[in-house]
């Protein structure tokens, strides 16, 4: 009785471990940019990376297409699209790696993906990925950082 | 008759006390019907006992001995203080719950849950000395570039997007 009150406790702890792992769920921030040199306005709500952005890259005007926290399930992607949906970065959760997520990223433009990366997110870094072609000039930037 | 006298005034104390066995008892009470001085000298036993126990009850009646309560307290304080590993081997053996022989399964239960606090305390602390915030980039139409800036705290992935495009992987 005793005995398998004790395993009982176990399995019950074990199983908790199992599903708190398999539950994992991160926030992460993601600002799809238009940044070109038409004008020189700089989005107000871009002002946390005008900093960065000014000293990596020599566009002069940087304008905000979409700003969304996604919440991020483990193998589930969640695809974002900008440029009218000709370019679309897909998102996916596959891993925590020391407590910080690891996420698959693919840039599809028109139908053919042009960019396969995995990152990880440490907190207070931003990773910029961009280059694909805007319709009206320019280029698009997604920037992402994971919310700890 | 008088050595029969001799014998029984050896058991007629320990008669009136009731401490005789049975068959004393029944020798006893028999000679007593026949003997007058042995009657006599249990007489004197009760006369003894109630000349001796009435005035001690009433001096216990009348006294509350406040002075023997006094020496049992002073004496427990006086008494060794116990250690705490003493304590907690005095504790398990009048607890019902360790007598029972349960602690062996609940000691393992602590060190589990001891061991998964440990766990998610550390996870909480991660080292980023050896992180690497991009594990591969791979792209089969266009030109990548990564670079980091340490002290922005920025990592640039960047595709050349070019029209005319090289067949390139990085």
């Amino acid at each position: 009785m005793k005995r398998s009150f004790f395993l009982l406790i176990l399995i019950v702890l074990f199983l908790s471990l199992f599903f708190s792992s398999a539950d994992a769920q991160v926030q992460v921030r993601l600002r799809a940019i238009h940044a070109s040199n038409s004008g020189s306005s700089v989005d107000p709500s871009l002002r946390d990376l005008h900093k960065e952005l000014g000293s990596l890259f020599s566009f002069t005007s940087y304008r905000l297409m979409k700003d969304e926290i996604l919440n991020l399930s483990l193998n589930q992607p969640v695809s974002i699209s900008a440029r009218e949906g000709r370019i679309v970065l897909e998102a996916t959760l596959v891993g925590l790696h020391k407590n910080m997520p690891e996420i698959k990223l693919k840039v599809v433009r028109e139908g053919t993906e042009i960019l396969n990366t995995q990152v990880r997110l440490l907190p207070g870094r931003t990773i910029l990925v961009g280059g694909p072609r805007h319709l009206r000039g320019g280029v698009v930037i997604y920037a992402l950082h994971a919310r700890f | 008759m008088k050595d029969s006298c001799s014998s029984i005034s050896k058991l007629l104390e320990r008669y009136f006390d009731q401490e005789v066995t049975d068959r004393e008892r029944v020798l006893v009470e028999g000679h007593l019907h026949s003997c007058p001085a042995c009657r006599d000298a249990l007489k004197s036993l009760e006369e003894l006992s109630t000349f001796i126990k009435v005035p001690v009850e009433a001096a216990i009646q009348k006294e509350d001995f406040p002075w023997v309560w006094q020496k049992i307290e002073r004496e427990i304080r006086l008494q060794k203080k116990l250690t705490w590993w003493q304590s907690l081997r005095s504790w398990i053996d009048i607890s019902p719950l360790f007598r029972r022989k349960v602690w062996i399964p609940a000691v393992a239960t602590v060190v589990v849950l001891l061991l998964i606090t440990a766990q998610i305390i550390f996870k909480k602390t991660p080292s980023y000395a050896d992180a690497s915030v991009v594990e591969y980039v791979e792209s089969e139409t266009d030109n990548v570039m990564v670079y980091q800036l340490e002290k922005q705290k920025v990592t640039v992935i960047w595709v050349f997007d070019e029209p005319a495009k090289d067949q390139t992987t990085s």
